[in-house]
């Protein structure tokens, strides 16, 4: 028998090698890909496009329920209102049938008074400062009378949010009302619930959070 | 050549080959390689009329087939006299993340392993600093006392360095100022995720997953269509919704009205209006992108 020749050895070594080499990715030794692990739906409260709260103006717009805005279902009109009752801190004590109302206007709660904005003689009215008497659905232009600048930014679209179509000539927009976002007697922005945040392709599960 | 050394010749080549079919293995998992048509299509600026014709059919069948609905494709084109740009309230945002979520739907990003192309950074109060910020915050609401929050997605720069690296020309620059990527001429490289100062760019490592109910039919070539495994997307200013007159999902969705769009050629948009009396600035100006995506402070 003639000594192998150093290519054939070579060859012999080369086959073996892809041999096991092809035994490996037949048994999968270094494992499948796994699909990553299923990820919860995201709540479609997070994907729809609701503001804070619903404004009367909007309530009305959509045939939402009014019935919360039906002041003089109790209140008379021309009934004109007793003083309000104030405490040693000089607030407005809320009248025990609108306990329910939270007042913090500004920093300082200044703007507690309810004539600073309601009527006096028609609570379904809003009267601003200077006079002029509002329906409860025009509060945005009540805002205003107070708000200047921040209704001048809403008015060019650079406050608040309008929707719909930034080239005008192809459909409609809308702009949402200040009462949209803020409570008129505690308009501060309020917290809202946090929509999950981004799920890593190598990020592991721990206690129901996920960490990077 | 004599027998014993043609037998062993043989053996050695029969093994070659049977390891080399066996190497292959890894191949039986390549799935999507049904379409020759996609594969000899040609580059979106040189499709003729008729043959994008046939690519939006194409794209409609591989839909249904995919998903079950017949989808709405088109081919949007920039409109004249208009050029976008984005401006950002960073003191209005409340980093509630809706606008996140709200892209993900309108985009048809992969669900599951996961694709978005917006990143909340929640920011430490007095510092611009993007390393500093972290996505991954987890509180139940927001926001928190101390913080800001800063959105981050395609910036649609006017000197884009993505597109510069691309080594086949699959993304570029449309002349109303977004960039955009043909999914079908990309060969995930990944150089333009390397090269976005950003970070907005997003890879489909594997074939990504959408339920079949949550997908949107209204869809773009250039924009909102399914992907495949192995190319690159990102944020196109929603071109299926933009380039129709409509403001983008993510603005739609902003509970605070923080995020603001439109055309800046037009002096009477609110994008006009913002860039000329409220104090905006770019994030990493000094890299010299020069972004079409603005933020600002106000008080
Ligand atoms: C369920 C009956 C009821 C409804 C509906 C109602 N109120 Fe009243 N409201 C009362 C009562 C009772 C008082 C307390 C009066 C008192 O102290 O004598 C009161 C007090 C007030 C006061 C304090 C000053 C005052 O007049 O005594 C204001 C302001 C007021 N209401 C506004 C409104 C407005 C605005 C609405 C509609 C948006 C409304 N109320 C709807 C029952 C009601
Ligand atoms: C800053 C202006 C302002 C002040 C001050 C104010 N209100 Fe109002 N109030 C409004 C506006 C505007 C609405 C309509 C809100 C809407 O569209 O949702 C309203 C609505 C209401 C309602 C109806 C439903 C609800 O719960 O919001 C009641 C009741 C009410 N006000 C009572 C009062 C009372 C009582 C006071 C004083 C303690 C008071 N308001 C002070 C502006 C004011
Ligand atoms: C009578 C004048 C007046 C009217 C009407 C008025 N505001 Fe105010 N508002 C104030 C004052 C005063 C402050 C306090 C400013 C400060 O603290 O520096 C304030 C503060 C605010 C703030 C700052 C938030 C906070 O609590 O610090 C918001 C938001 C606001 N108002 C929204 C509204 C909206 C929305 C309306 C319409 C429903 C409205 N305001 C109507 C006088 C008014
Ligand atoms: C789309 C929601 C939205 C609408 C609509 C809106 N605001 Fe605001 N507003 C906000 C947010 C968010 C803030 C930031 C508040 C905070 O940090 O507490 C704010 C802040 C304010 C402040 C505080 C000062 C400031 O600029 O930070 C005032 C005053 C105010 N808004 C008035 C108004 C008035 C008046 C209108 C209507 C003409 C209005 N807003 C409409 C969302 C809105």
């Amino acid at each position: 028998m003639e000594c192998p020749s150093k290519a054939s050895l070579a060859l012999t070594g080369l086959a073996v090698a892809f041999l096991a080499l092809a035994m490996a990715f037949h048994l999968e030794i270094w494992g499948r890909y796994e699909p990553p692990p299923a990820l919860p739906r995201v709540d479609p409260s997070f994907t729809n496009t609701s503001t804070v709260r619903t404004s009367l103006a909007e309530l009305k717009r959509t045939g939402g329920d009014t019935s919360e805005f039906a002041c003089n279902a109790c209140h008379e009109v021309g009934d004109h209102a007793r003083k309000l009752r104030l405490d040693e801190k000089g607030s407005v004590i809320l009248p025990d049938a609108h306990s329910e109302l939270v007042m913090r206007h500004g920093r300082s709660n200044r703007n507690d008074n309810c004539f600073n904005c309601h009527d006096e003689a028609n609570r379904e009215m809003l009267r601003t400062r200077d006079g002029r008497m509002l329906k409860l659905e025009e509060s945005t232009m009540l805002c205003a009378s107070c708000h200047g600048p921040t209704y001048r930014d809403w008015e060019s679209g650079i406050h608040g949010r309008t929707s719909g179509f930034w080239k005008r000539d192809l459909g409609p927009i809308v702009r949402k009302d200040c009462a949209d976002c803020h409570d008129p007697h505690a308009p501060a922005f309020p917290s809202v619930k946090t929509a999950p945040g981004p799920h890593g392709l190598h990020q592991k599960q721990e206690k129901g959070k996920f960490h990077g | 050549m004599d027998r014993r050394s043609f037998l062993r010749t043989s053996a050695v080549v029969a093994a070659g080959i049977a390891a080399i079919a066996a190497g292959l293995a890894p191949l039986r998992d390549l799935k999507n390689f049904e379409s020759v048509e996609e594969f000899l299509q040609k580059h979106y600026k040189e499709l003729t009329p008729e043959e994008m014709k046939q690519a939006l059919e194409r794209i409609s069948r591989e839909v249904e087939r995919q998903y079950g609905l017949r989808p709405h494709v088109r081919d949007l084109k920039p409109m004249d006299g208009v050029e976008f740009a984005y401006a950002l309230n960073l003191t209005r945002c409340i980093g509630c993340r809706k606008c996140v979520h709200a892209c993900v739907a309108e985009n048809n990003q992969s669900r599951n392993p996961e694709i978005q192309y917006i990143r909340v950074l929640k920011m430490p109060n007095g510092t611009l600093d993007m390393e500093k910020g972290d996505h991954n915050y987890a509180t139940e609401s927001v926001p928190e006392k101390g913080f800001f929050y800063m959105p981050v997605q395609c910036h649609q720069c006017h000197n884009p360095p993505c597109v510069k690296v691309c080594p086949v020309e699959a993304t570029w620059q449309e002349s109303d100022g977004i960039t955009v990527i043909d999914y079908d001429w990309c060969i995930g490289c990944r150089y333009c995720e390397a090269a976005c100062p950003y970070w907005a760019r997003r890879f489909n490592f594997t074939e990504p997953s959408i339920p079949r109910d949550q997908v949107n039919p209204n869809m773009a070539y250039l924009g909102n269509r399914p992907r495949h495994q192995g190319v690159m997307e990102k944020c196109h200013f929603c071109i299926q919704r933009t380039r129709e007159g409509k403001y983008p999902a993510c603005l739609e969705v902003c509970p605070t009205g923080a995020r603001k769009f439109g055309n800046v050629l037009d002096p009477n948009s609110e994008i006009s209006q913002i860039l000329k009396n409220k104090r905006v600035f770019v994030l990493k100006e000094e890299v010299g992108t020069l972004p079409r995506f603005f933020y600002y402070f106000d008080v």
